[in-house]
C-alpha cells in the first residue's frame, strides 16, 4: 500500500536533496504549472509511480493530472479505509508500535511518504500518545508533513481529538489545535480550503462514495466543536493557554453556522464577564517582566484571547454588550487586545457613532485611555484609533456635542505626529476625508479645507498638550496642519523604501482629489497664496475650540487678503512638495512611478501649465517596461480626474493623446474612446471645439517612423516602431475618424433639423470657394472637422479612407447647408478620383497616362451619393410642387400629401441606414416640408417617432433604440442641462449601455473596486475586453481580399445589395468596438445587427431598402449629377450605368439556389460557415456532401460565405 | 484584509500559500501574477528589501529571504505600509525558526513550525501577533504573556 502511493512534496522534507531531485519530479513538475520552465534542480525524470499515485500531488493546480478522478479517489479511499482499520485495532498496533515505527521512519528517510501513510501514522501514534517516542514522531515527522496538504481528512479528526484529550506534550497539542481548526474551516465546494498547499480531494465526496464507513466533515464537526467548546469554557488557570487555542480554533468554524456562532458569542462574553471588569492596571513594564502578578497576567491573556475571537466574529452593532466589552478593551493591558478593541470600535462607529462616542466617554478625554494608545507600540492599533477618531469627529449624530467631536479631532491631529508613516498617512487621509472609497465630494472638499486651515494645538510632544492652551508658551507655537503634513510628506519622499514612496505618492494623490473637490464644490476663496500662519493667528484669536470640524455647509469663508508674500504660502508649500514628487519619478519601480504620475495628474490644476506633466508622461511612456494594466489604470485616472474637474477636459485629452501616440498597443481603445466622449460632452459649449480638436489631433500625426530614436520624448512623435503597435495606432486613427464623424455635429451644435438657413440660399452658392468660406465662417468647428475628414478621405490607408467617407456621409446627412453640399461635392470628387486632372491643377497632364489612380472608394461612395442625390432631387421636386401650388393657388390634395409623406418616410428609411437621425425631427425634404408633413400626419393620426413603415420597427432594431431608452432618440438630449447631467452621471445612464466593457471598467475604477485577479498576459493586447472586435477585425482583414474581389466583380453596381455588403463589412468592423456616439444608445450594435439580423420572416432590411429603388431606379436627373456627367470616371463611372446590370450579373454567375438553414451549425474550420436555424442562404454549388453557400447578410462572425453540410440546408 | 500570503522558491514553485477571501477561481491568477512579478523584479534584490506593486486597489508587498521569496497581498487597511509590517513580522519569524535566511532545504525542514508561526501571525485575514517572543511562546502552546 505504502509503495503504491505517489510522491509528494514530502520528499523535499524527508529525504535529502540529492535523492529528491530524482524522485520528486511528480510534485515539482506539476506544481510548475505556474512556471512552465521547470528548472534544473528537479529536472524531469519520468515519474516512476505516477500511474498508481493516488493523490493529485501538485502544489498549485494539478495541471498534469489527466487520470480519471474516480480512480484516484478510489485509491485514496482504499488508503483511508485501511488506515481506519489500523486505527480500529489499537491492540495490535500498540504492540507493534514501538518496534515498527522507528523502523518505518528510518525507511521514510529514503522512501517518499504518502498521505495515507501520514494519516495512518496519526491514528497509530494517537493510540500511543503517552509514549515519548510517538510524541516525538508526531512533532518531528508526521505533523509537519501533514501541513503541506491543502486540507485535512475528516477521518483523522477522531484521532486528533483523542490526542487532544490524552496527550500532554504541548507541541503535539499545538499541532492538534492547528489541524482541528483546519478541519473546521469551511472547505468550499471543491474541497479547496484557504490553506493552500498540495491539493487534496473533496473528502466528503469521497466518504459518500464509500457508503460503508466514510467519515465526512458533517460527522466530525459537531464532535470537534463540542470538545473545543468544553476546553474553551474550562476556567482552570493552568489550562488557560489551551483555552485560548481552543477558542482560536473555534473561530475558524464557518460563520454561516449560527449554532456554532451563538456558542462562540456565549463563550467569549462568558470569558469577558469574568475577566474584563476588574481594575485594569496599566503599569508600564508589566509585560515580559518577571514577577508580574500571575492572576493579572492570566486575566490579561484571557482578555486578549476573548477580544481576538470577538474581532473575528461578525459585528453586532445593536448589541450593547458588544460595544461595552469593546470599550473596556481599550484599557486592557495586552496591546493586541487593545488593537482589536479599537478596530471593533472603529467599525462600530461607522454604524452608530453616537453610541460609540458615548460609550467611550471618559476614555477620550485628555489623559484617558485613548491618549495612552498614542504611545502604544502597535502600529495597527493607532491606525484603528485614527479611523475611530475620524468617524466620530465627522459624525452628524454628534452635531449637538461639539465638545466630544473636538476631543476626538484633537486625538486625530496628534496622530499626525506619529513616528510611523502608516499611522501618520492614515491620519492625513482621514483629515482629507478619504474613507472607505465611498466619500462624497463635499466631505473631500471639507477635508481640503481642514488641511489648509486648521492648526494642531500641540507642538512637539503630545504629552504637553495640556499646556498648549497656555499662550505664554511661545516656544510651542501651534502648527498649521498643512505645514506638518507637507514636511512629513517631503521627508517620506526621501525614503529609500519603495512601499513608503508608493504610499506617500498615494497620499499626495488623495490630496489632489480633495483639492479638486474643494475647487469644484466652490470653496473658491481658498487663496493658496495666503501665508499659512495667518490662519493660525486668526484662529488663535478666536475661541479656543475653533478647530472644531466644519461641515461643508458651515465652512467659514474667511476672506483673507493680507499676508501675501509671506514665506510659507499654501501655494509655495505645494510647489516644493510637487518638486519632490516629480523627482520620485526616477524610482526604479514602475508601480511607484505610476502612483507618482497619478498624483501629478490629480494635483494638476486646470489653470496651471501642464508642460511639465506632459513631458514627464511622454518620457515615461517611452519606457517599454510599463505593463499595459498600469497604463490603463492611468488612463482611468484621467477619467476620474475629468469627472472631478470638467474644466480639465482639454488638458486631459492632450495627455490622453500622448498615450494614443506613444503606447497605442498597450492601451485599451475602448477606455480611450470613452474618455474622448466624456470629455467632449463635459467640456461645455465653449470647450467643445477645443475638445474636438484635441481628439482629432491624432489624425494630424505624421506616420510612425520605425527606428527613429530622436524624438522619443517629443509628444508629437509617434512611437509605433513594431508592427503590433503600428496596427494599434492605425486602429486608433480609425477610431478617431469614426468619432469625428459621429460627434462633430454635436460638438459644432449644427444639425440639419435645427438649421435656420433655408435650403434655397445654400443651393445658390454653388461656387466651391464661396461655399467653403461660408461654411467656415458659419461654424468653424464643423468646418475644421470637415477639413480633417477630407484629408483622411484622400490620404489615409484604405481602412481609414472608408471610415472617413462614412463619417463624411454621416455629417452630410446630419448637417444643414452649406455643409451638406460641400460634402456632396467632395464625395463626388472622391468617387471620381481617377480623373484628377480635371479637378486639380497640381496634376496637370504632362502627357503621361494618369492610369487608374482613383481613390478606390467609388463603390462605397456611390450609394452615399445616391442618397444625397435622392434627397436633393426630392427637395427640388417639393419646391417645384410648392411653387405650382402657390401659383395655381390651390390646396394640397390628400393624394399629393400622401405621396409627399411616402417620399419623406422612404428617405428617412434610407438615411437611417447610414447613421442615426431623430426620426421625429429629421426632414430629408428640407424645413419647408415640415408643415405639409405635419398636416398629413395629423390628418392620419400617425405618430411621428415610429411609423409602422419604419424598418427599425419592422426588424426589431427599434428595440435597441426606442424601447430601451425613449429619450435617446429625442434631440432634446442635446439640451445643455441634460447633457451636463448626462456627463455628471455618465456611469449609470442607460445611454452607453451598461454592458460596455469600457464603461464597467471605468465605473469599477471610480468605485475603487479591485479584488479581481490580475491578468498576467500583459503583452497580449488581445486580452482586452474588446476581444470580439479583435477577432472580427482579424477575420475581416483576412477576408478583405475576397471582399474586394467581390466588389471588383460587381464593380460599380451601385445596387442596394452592394451597399448592404460594404456597409455591412464596415459596420461589422465596428460592431464590437463600442464607438461612443452621442446619438444613439448603441449605434454600433444597431449598426451591426441591422445587417446581421437573421431574417426574421418580416421584410428584411435589404429588401426594404432595395425594393423602392429596384422598382423605380432613380433617373439621375438631379442637377448635380448632370453637372458631373461630363467628367465621368471611366472606372468608377460604371457605377452610374444602370441598375439592371447587377441582377444580370448575379444570375449569370452560375445557378444559385436559395435555401434555408434547418439547424444551427457551428463551423469546424476556416472554410466552414456558421449557420443559425432559419437563416436564408444562397447555395452556390455542392462538393462532397457540402454546400458552398452565401448568406444574404454576414453572420455574427462577419463571414458571408463558406461550406455547410448538405443536410443542414433545405433547398427551396 | 490580508488577501494572501505566499512563499515561493527561486524557481517560482509555491511552497506555502494562505488565501483569505479570494475566490477559488481567482487564486490561480494571483499565484501566477505574483510569481511573474517576482521573476521580473526580484533578481539581485537584497534580503528583506521590500518591493511594492498594486493592482486596482489591492496592494502587494514582496521580498526575498534566502532562497525563498515572500509575497503579501492586502487591501483596505492593509495598504503597502501595513503589509510592510506584516511581511516584517513574517520574515523575522522565519529567520527565527530557521536561524538564518533559509535555503529552500532548510525552509522545508522547518515547514511545520513555519506553518504554526504563520497561523499565529495571520489569523483569518487579519494580522494578529507581531512580537517575536510572543509568537515563539504561542507555537509552543504557552500563554502569550508569561508570568
Amino acid at each position: 500500500m505504502a509503495d503504491s502511493s505517489g510522491m509528494t512534496l514530502m520528499d523535499l522534507i524527508t529525504a535529502d536533496p540529492s535523492t529528491v531531485s530524482a524522485s520528486a519530479s511528480t510534485t515539482t513538475s506539476s506544481s510548475a504549472s505556474t512556471q512552465p520552465a521547470q528548472s534544473s534542480g528537479y529536472a524531469a525524470s519520468p515519474p516512476k509511480s505516477s500511474s498508481s499515485s493516488g493523490l493529485p500531488t501538485a502544489l498549485g493546480k494539478p495541471a498534469g493530472e489527466k487520470r480519471s478522478k474516480r480512480a484516484s479517489l478510489m485509491q485514496i479511499q482504499n488508503d483511508t479505509i485501511s488506515a481506519a482499520k489500523a486505527a480500529l485495532n489499537p491492540v495490535r498496533t500498540n504492540i507493534n508500535m514501538n518496534s515498527i515505527m522507528p523502523q518505518k521512519h528510518k525507511q521514510k528517510q529514503k522512501k517518499p511518504v504518502s498521505y495515507a501513510q501520514l494519516t495512518r501514522s496519526i491514528h497509530e501514534l494517537a493510540a500511543a500518545s503517552d509514549q515519548k517516542s510517538s510524541q516525538k514522531q508526531l512533532v518531528n515527522h508526521v505533523f509537519p508533513k501533514l501541513a503541506v496538504y491543502n486540507s485535512v481528512d475528516p477521518s483523522v479528526a477522531p484521532s486528533l481529538l483523542m490526542l487532544n484529550q490524552q496527550c500532554e506534550d504541548k507541541t503535539v497539542l499545538r499541532y492538534v489545535y492547528y489541524y482541528l481548526a483546519r478541519i473546521l474551516s469551511d472547505n468550499g465546494a471543491q474541497g479547496v480550503s484557504t490553506g493552500g498547499g498540495i491539493p487534496t480531494p473533496n473528502w466528503d465526496a469521497l466518504a459518500d462514495i464509500d457508503a460503508g464507513g466514510g467519515v465526512t466533515r458533517a460527522d466530525v464537526v459537531p464532535r470537534i466543536v463540542n470538545q473545543l467548546t468544553t476546553e474553551a469554557s474550562n476556567a482552570d488557570p493552568e489550562f488557560h493557554a489551551r483555552r485560548l487555542q481552543a477558542l482560536k480554533a473555534l473561530t475558524y468554524a464557518p460563520s454561516t453556522n449560527s449554532e456554532i456562532l451563538s456558542k462562540l458569542y456565549e463563550i467569549v462574553f462568558g470569558i469577558l464577564d469574568k475577566v474584563a471588569d476588574g481594575p485594569q492596571k496599566r503599569k508600564k513594564g508589566v509585560f515580559g517582566t518577571k514577577g508580574g502578578d500571575k492572576e493579572f497576567i492570566i486575566r490579561s491573556n484571557l482578555q486578549y484571547g476573548a477580544l481576538s475571537s470577538l474581532r473575528r466574529l461578525p459585528l453586532d452593532p445593536g448589541n450593547p454588550a458588544f460595544l461595552y466589552r469593546a470599550v473596556q478593551g481599550v484599557s486592557f493591558a495586552d496591546p493586541v487586545a487593545v488593537r482589536h478593541a479599537l478596530e471593533i470600535l472603529s467599525e462600530l462607529s461607522t454604524k452608530d457613532p453616537y453610541a460609540v462616542a458615548m460609550g467611550l466617554g471618559k476614555h477620550a478625554e485628555p489623559g484617558g485611555a485613548l491618549q495612552d494608545v498614542l504611545h502604544l507600540h502597535d502600529v495597527l492599533a493607532r491606525v484603528a484609533l485614527a479611523r475611530l477618531c475620524y468617524t466620530i469627529s465627522r459624525a452628524r449624530a454628534l452635531d449637538e456635542r461639539p465638545d466630544i467631536r473636538s476631543q476626538f479631532n484633537s486625538v486625530l491631529y496628534q496622530l499626525l505626529l506619529d513616528p510611523s508613516e502608516r499611522v501618520c498617512f492614515e491620519a492625513i487621509l482621514c483629515i482629507l476625508g478619504k474613507h472607505d472609497n465611498a466619500e462624497s465630494s463635499e466631505e473631500r472638499a471639507a477635508g481640503w479645507y481642514r488641511l489648509t486651515r486648521e492648526i494642531l494645538k500641540l507642538p512637539e510632544a503630545p504629552s504637553v498638550k495640556d499646556s498648549s492652551k497656555d499662550k505664554s508658551q511661545k516656544t510651542r507655537r501651534p502648527q498649521p496642519l498643512i505645514k506638518l503634513v507637507m514636511r512629513r510628506l517631503e521627508s517620506s519622499f526621501r525614503s529609500f523604501s519603495r512601499p513608503v514612496l508608493h504610499a506617500a505618492a498615494r497620499v499626495v494623490q488623495e490630496m489632489g482629489k480633495s483639492r479638486a473637490a474643494a475647487f469644484s464644490v466652490g470653496i473658491q476663496d481658498i487663496d493658496e497664496t495666503v501665508h499659512v500662519n495667518t490662519f493660525s493667528e486668526t484662529l488663535d484669536s478666536q475661541d479656543s475650540d475653533s478647530n472644531e470640524t466644519s461641515h461643508p455647509e458651515s465652512i467659514r469663508r474667511t476672506s483673507l487678503s493680507a499676508g501675501v508674500g509671506g514665506k510659507d504660502t499654501i501655494a509655495s508649500l505645494l510647489a516644493s512638495l510637487m518638486e519632490v514628487v516629480r523627482t520620485t519619478v526616477a524610482c526604479e519601480c514602475v508601480y511607484v512611478r505610476a502612483m507618482v504620475i497619478k498624483a501629478l495628474i490629480w494635483m494638476q490644476s486646470p489653470h496651471d501649465s501642464f508642460d511639465q506633466l506632459e513631458s514627464i508622461i511622454a518620457s515615461e511612456l517611452s519606457d517599454p517596461s510599463w505593463p499595459a494594466t498600469l497604463l490603463n489604470d492611468i488612463l482611468l485616472t484621467l477619467h476620474a480626474r475629468f469627472k472631478a474637474t470638467p474644466d480639465m477636459a482639454v488638458t486631459l485629452l492632450e495627455i490622453a493623446r500622448i498615450f494614443a501616440t506613444k503606447v497605442p498597443g498597450k492601451i485599451d481603445a475602448d477606455v480611450l474612446q470613452l474618455l474622448w466622449k466624456t470629455c467632449l460632452v463635459g467640456a461645455g459649449p465653449d470647450g467643445k471645439h477645443t475638445a474636438l480638436e484635441a481628439v482629432t489631433i491624432v489624425l494630424d500625426l505624421p506616420p510612425p517612423q520605425p527606428g527613429s530614436m530622436l524624438g522619443l520624448t517629443s509628444v508629437d512623435m509617434v512611437s509605433a516602431s513594431d508592427p503590433k503597435s503600428a496596427l494599434a495606432l492605425q486602429r486608433l486613427v480609425q477610431a478617431a475618424v469614426w468619432f469625428l464623424g459621429e460627434n462633430a455635429n454635436y460638438a459644432a451644435s449644427e444639425y440639419a433639423w435645427e438649421s435656420a438657413t433655408p435650403p434655397g440660399t445654400a443651393l445658390m452658392m454653388l461656387d466651391a470657394d464661396k461655399m467653403v468660406a461660408a461654411a467656415s465662417s458659419r461654424n468653424p468647428t464643423l468646418a475644421g472637422a470637415l477639413t480633417r475628414l477630407q484629408r483622411c478621405a484622400f490620404s489615409g490607408s484604405w481602412e481609414v479612407r472608408i471610415i472617413a467617407a462614412q463619417a463624411l456621409t454621416t455629417m452630410a446627412i446630419r448637417s444643414g447647408e452649406p455643409f451638406r453640399l460641400q460634402i456632396y461635392e467632395l464625395l463626388h470628387t472622391l468617387a471620381q478620383g481617377g480623373v484628377q486632372s480635371q479637378f486639380s491643377e497640381m496634376h496637370l497632364s504632362n502627357g503621361e497616362d494618369q492610369g487608374a489612380s482613383g481613390t478606390g472608394l467609388g463603390v462605397l461612395i456611390s450609394p452615399m451619393i445616391n442618397i444625397l442625390d435622392e434627397m436633393y432631387r426630392a427637395q427640388d421636386d417639393l419646391i417645384k410642387e410648392i411653387r405650382n401650388h402657390d401659383n395655381a393657388n390651390k390646396e394640397w390634395t390628400d393624394e399629393e400629401l400622401k405621396k409627399l409623406y411616402e417620399t419623406h418616410e422612404r428617405l428617412l428609411d434610407l438615411v437611417s441606414l447610414f447613421c442615426y437621425v431623430p426620426r421625429a425631427k429629421y426632414l430629408p425634404l428640407g424645413p419647408v416640408s415640415a408643415k405639409l408633413i405635419d398636416i398629413y400626419r395629423t390628418r392620419h393620426n400617425i405618430s411621428a417617432s415610429a411609423g409602422l413603415s419604419d424598418p427599425a420597427v419592422a426588424t426589431g432594431i427599434s428595440d435597441l433604440m426606442y424601447d430601451s431608452k425613449p429619450t435617446a432618440e429625442e434631440p432634446d438630449v442635446l439640451d445643455d442641462d441634460l447633457v451636463n447631467a448626462w456627463a455628471a452621471n455618465l456611469g449609470d445612464d442607460g445611454l452607453l449601455g451598461n454592458n460596455a466593457p469600457a464603461m464597467s471598467r471605468v465605473n469599477e475604477f471610480l468605485a475603487g473596486a479591485g479584488t479581481d485577479a490580475p491578468d498576467v498576459d500583459e503583452e497580449n493586447i488581445i486580452s482586452r475586453p474588446s476581444v470580439s472586435y479583435d477577432d472580427l477585425w482579424a477575420k475581416t482583414l483576412l477576408e478583405s481580399s475576397e471582399l474586394e474581389e467581390d466588389d471588383a466583380r460587381s464593380s460599380g453596381t451601385s445596387s442596394p445589395e452592394s451597399t448592404g455588403s460594404v456597409e455591412t463589412s464596415i459596420s461589422s468592423h465596428f460592431g464590437g468596438m463600442n464607438y461612443p456616439s452621442l446619438f444613439s444608445s448603441r449605434p454600433e450594435r444597431s449598426g451591426g445587427s441591422r445587417f446581421s439580423n437573421p431574417s426574421t420572416g418580416v421584410p428584411s432590411f435589404s429588401e426594404g431598402l432595395g425594393s423602392p429603388i429596384r422598382e423605380e431606379p432613380p433617373p439621375y436627373s438631379s442637377p448635380a449629377t448632370q453637372r458631373y456627367e461630363s467628367f465621368e470616371n471611366p472606372l468608377a463611372g460604371r457605377g452610374s450605368q444602370s441598375f439592371g446590370s447587377e441582377d444580370d450579373e448575379r444570375t449569370s454567375s452560375g445557378n444559385p439556389q436559395n435555401g434555408t438553414a434547418l439547424y444551427d451549425f457551428t463551423a469546424g474550420g476556416d472554410d466552414e460557415l456558421n449557420l443559425t436555424a432559419g437563416e436564408e442562404v444562397v447555395i452556390e454549388y455542392e462538393v462532397d456532401g457540402w454546400f458552398y453557400v452565401k448568406k444574404k447578410r454576414p453572420g455574427r462572425d462577419g463571414k458571408m460565405a463558406g461550406l455547410v453540410p448538405v443536410l443542414y440546408v433545405n433547398q427551396s | 484584509m490580508i488577501l494572501a500570503v505566499l512563499f515561493a522558491n527561486s524557481e517560482g514553485n509555491i511552497l506555502v500559500e494562505r488565501f483569505n477571501g479570494v475566490p477559488a477561481e481567482e487564486r490561480l491568477h494571483w499565484r501566477s501574477f505574483l510569481v511573474k512579478l517576482g521573476a521580473d523584479n526580484l533578481r539581485g534584490v537584497k534580503n528583506e528589501e521590500l518591493l511594492v506593486a498594486c493592482h486596482k486597489s489591492v496592494y502587494i508587498v514582496y521580498t526575498v529571504l534566502g532562497d525563498v521569496s515572500i509575497y503579501v497581498v492586502g487591501k483596505d487597511e492593509y495598504d503597502e505600509l501595513a503589509l510592510s509590517e506584516v511581511i516584517f513580522v513574517i520574515t523575522s519569524a522565519v529567520k527565527d525558526v530557521c536561524g538564518k535566511p533559509p535555503t529552500e532545504r532548510l525552509f522545508l525542514d522547518k515547514y511545520g513550525r513555519i506553518c504554526l508561526c504563520l497561523d499565529e501571525i495571520v489569523w483569518k485575514g487579519l494580522l494578529e501577533n507581531t512580537e517575536k517572543d510572543r509568537i515563539k511562546r504561542l507555537i509552543r502552546l504557552k500563554p502569550p504573556t508569561e508570568f
